[in-house]
């Protein structure tokens, strides 16, 4: 598939705010964890502008931006109309919860609603991808697995880096437990990542060139596409760059999703420099840009086999 | 939902010479009708690119010496079970229950590209002008008109088409050319692996065999 910077920036940054408001919520759910003023200043007003920037992300890749809201109509058989209702109640959930936190009110209630909010999202996004059964590298829960490790991981450390921002000091839970527990969650998502490339490599396309022009017991090649300017079909469903720079593209996603920010946080732990868990996530997040660009490109799409040759 | 009308083609690759008479007449009709033009970009630029409801691809079959050149035009297949149709955010995309065309109602559609991913076929394309989703409508413009001839009430394609490869009709009646086409000379769809159950068909070139069966006669 072509990769849609629109939606790279939409699934990476609502993710990590789904991870930041849900690992917020869990640390609140049995009583005050935090400070008042650190969810209603700091932590859940950085939660709600990712979700509005991804959002306003989103937008771009319409057509008809100004017809969006027709997109929330079919949601009993699509996963993209489900995903339209379900962002905005996450939004307005959280922008409650923020209310409460900002006249100085229990949140109670609204946690763990948010927490099932968090994952419902991830759901919906991911079955967007995934429910498209001919899309063979999409078409398997390691897609919404994937999509959630990296959700967690990203907002993980975006607690993590908001605490350490914070003023006063927040003794619990303890920088070097985001440290720690940071490593654990990307050496998972680095884990799924290698099983998703590995399945990627050993997957056997079902449709080929004789089934798509239903020729078979002949070796069958195309000659001519019909076409020689391009159209919608040869632009939209292939990434149209080199196997070299696809290649370097998944070493730099090893380093900077994962290798790197896993050895920071390492050293971080060790040493008590505690401020190289923003710049981890700065490094992780810049690589999970790459690592979505390549969620697109690395997903073959059965049309491409009738365009194959110009002519 | 086999009881219902099911309009589809039944394309005979026996025949189709590759001549793109079905891909100039379909742009010629749908790109004036009522539902808004089939936009091209840089029509006389470098790079010429344009919306179209149907192609006509060349392939190569076998190998050399005994290689055959196949035609192959290549549209929406109408599908009896369509993946695109269920995808769609917005129900811009629907299948018509009294006759099984599978439409996009461009008023409704927010161009967010979903249900071109969701078909297997590349059946689809995006207008880039007007941004909105558009595929073969099976002339529905024109199968239904009232103020056409009778003999012109078929879509553009089969009437263009100089050799006939083109047989229009509902392939739920068992009784209609369609039917009687896909019956009896083998009519396939393409990619049965997905289910996808397509109305269109297409019939298999048995042309080399006669053409064997000729030779070992004289």
């Amino acid at each position: 598939m072509h990769p849609n910077f629109s939606l790279v920036f939409f699934t990476t940054l609502a993710g990590m705010a789904q991870g930041l408001i849900l690992f917020i919520a869990a640390f609140s759910i049995n009583g005050n964890t935090f400070p008042n003023d650190f969810l209603a200043v700091l932590a859940l007003p950085v939660a709600i502008a990712l979700l509005t920037i991804s959002l306003l992300a989103s937008f771009f890749h319409l057509g008809h931006p100004e017809r969006a809201w027709r997109a929330a109509h079919m949601w009993k058989t699509s996963w993209l109309s489900r995903e339209v209702i379900v962002l905005p109640l996450f939004m307005g959930t959280s922008a409650l919860a923020w209310y409460y936190a900002f006249i100085g009110q229990p949140i109670g209630a609204i946690w763990p609603v948010l927490i099932l909010l968090a994952f419902l999202l991830w759901v919906c996004t991911a079955q967007i991808y995934q429910c498209i059964r001919f899309i063979q590298e999409w078409s398997h829960p390691l897609t919404m697995i994937n999509f959630i490790a990296l959700g967690l991981s990203s907002g993980w450390l975006l607690l993590g880096s908001l605490i350490l921002f914070w003023p006063d000091p927040i003794a619990e839970p303890s920088l070097n437990i985001f440290s720690t527990v940071g490593v654990l969650f990307i050496f998972l998502a680095l884990t799924i990542k290698l099983t998703v490339w590995k399945r990627n490599r050993d997957l056997r396309p079902k449709s080929t060139i004789n089934s798509a022009i239903g020729v078979q017991n002949f070796s069958v090649r195309q000659t001519s596409m019909g076409l020689m300017g391009g159209s919608f079909n040869t632009r939209e469903f292939f990434h149209h760059q080199s196997i070299a720079f696809l290649s370097n593209l998944r070493k730099i996603i090893f380093f900077g999703v994962y290798l790197i920010p896993i050895l920071l946080l390492i050293y971080a732990s060790q040493s008590s420099s505690y401020s190289l868990i923003p710049i981890s996530l700065l490094i992780h997040y810049c690589g999970l840009i790459a690592e979505r660009w390549m969620f697109f490109a690395e997903a073959n799409h059965p049309q491409n086999l009738y365009y194959q040759r110009i002519s | 939902m086999k009881k219902n009308k099911q309009l589809a083609l039944v394309i005979d690759l026996n025949v189709c010479v590759g001549c793109h008479a079905c891909v100039t007449s379909c742009k010629e009709w749908n790109t004036q009708g009522a539902a808004g033009p089939l936009n091209d970009l840089n029509a006389y630029g470098e790079n010429p690119t344009g919306t179209f409801f149907n192609r006509v691809q060349t392939y190569e079959a076998g190998s050399f010496p005994n290689t055959q050149t196949i035609h192959f035009p290549k549209l929406c297949l109408h599908c009896e079970d369509p993946p695109c149709v269920p995808v769609c955010p917005t129900g811009a995309s629907y299948k018509r229950a009294e006759d099984g065309i599978v439409l996009v109602d461009y008023d409704k559609c927010i161009g967010c590209k979903y249900c071109s991913w969701a078909c297997p076929y590349g059946a689809r394309e995006l207008d880039e002008e007007r941004q909105v989703m558009t595929k073969c409508t099976l002339c529905v413009d024109r199968i239904y008109s009232e103020t056409l001839p009778v003999a012109d009430r078929k879509p553009a394609c089969v009437l263009a088409c100089p050799t006939s490869a083109r047989i229009f009709g509902d392939v739920h009646d068992p009784e209609s050319d369609a039917s009687k086409a896909i019956a009896e000379r083998g009519g396939y769809a393409l990619m049965p692996e997905w289910d996808t159950i397509p109305a269109n068909h297409y019939l298999p070139r048995s042309i080399t065999e006669t053409i064997a069966a000729v030779k070992e006669e004289n």
